[in-house]
């Protein structure tokens, strides 16, 4: 499976919805039965951090709700994470992918600049019913079309928050330093 | 906190089974070699925030998307083209 798709030169093209009997398709929470195709599974070889067993997911888009994209599990189909692409959380994010990742990636060399690499770069957002919605911008989830493979690359440097808020102000920083509030949400969180 | 200096080569123990060597250091790093029993976790900090992290993620209310999507746009009014259009599954609206 990972040899096939790596096989794949080109990006897959632009996949619609639509009813097809032949294609697999999953149940999901969120959308109800979604059908796919194979070439529009994303592998996750690692999982994701507390997610280690999800290694296969969709990108799913509704237009009314873009730039909003979902990934959702193949896997555990109950399991839908929200993201938005990390540049439209902060237009002027800077990716960074660590050389293990790029070797998760299947990038070719491991010095080349990032954005030629058809990457898609996803920040995973939180959602609380009580409390305003967050970006993770230290560990983007990081997709690369042409070998279909996905990673959540943890940065090691300080530069963005894992709970980066969503305010038009946070797009005159490149850097967000975690705020004694954010640290303090993050410790809750460690102890749930 | 417990601090001790060490020098590469040397190494700490901690409980029983659980040795840090430092392996190598530069003014900016230190490579450490951890030997630990299978049972024990051991993550880069960042890590478990992301775990922890993605974990609230995943129980994210699903009634406040289009809120989220007010929001994001106006950060960002014209949402360019991103290159994850290219690859997602297109849904119908409701």
């Amino acid at each position: 499976m990972s040899d096939r798709s790596a096989a794949r030169k080109s990006p897959g093209p632009l996949r619609r919805g639509e009813y097809q009997g032949t294609m697999p398709s999953i149940s999901t929470k969120q959308f109800g039965v979604v059908h796919f195709a194979d070439e529009d599974i994303f592998e996750f070889p690692n999982g994701l951090p507390g997610f280690e067993s999800e290694q296969r997911f969709l990108c799913i888009e509704r237009p009314a709700l873009r730039p909003v994209v979902f990934l959702q599990s193949i896997v555990q189909t109950d399991l839908c994470f929200i993201t938005l692409p990390a540049r439209s959380v902060d237009p002027g994010y800077q990716l960074e992918v660590a050389a293990e990742e790029r070797k998760v990636l299947g990038l070719a060399t491991p010095e080349s600049p990032i954005w030629d690499q058809s990457l898609a770069c996803l920040a995973i957002v939180c959602l609380p019913s009580e409390g305003s919605p967050t970006a993770n911008l230290l560990g983007p989830v990081v997709l690369s079309r042409e070998t279909r493979k996905g990673v959540q690359a943890v940065r090691d440097d300080r530069r963005y928050s894992a709970l980066t808020p969503l305010q038009p102000a946070a797009s005159e920083h490149g850097q967000v330093e975690p705020s004694p509030v954010e640290k303090s949400q993050a410790d809750r969180l460690a102890e749930v | 906190m417990l601090i001790i200096r060490r020098r590469r080569g040397e190494s700490i123990i901690i409980g029983e089974d659980i040795e840090i060597e430092i392996l190598e250091t530069s003014p900016t790093q230190v490579k450490l070699g951890i030997s630990a029993p299978k049972e024990v976790t051991v993550l880069r900090s960042e890590i478990r925030v992301t775990r922890d992290v993605n974990r609230a993620a995943s129980s994210s209310d699903t009634n406040k998307i289009s809120q989220l999507v007010d929001r994001i746009r106006e950060i960002e009014p014209n949402p360019e083209e991103l290159p994850a259009h290219e690859s997602t599954v297109v849904l119908p609206d409701e």
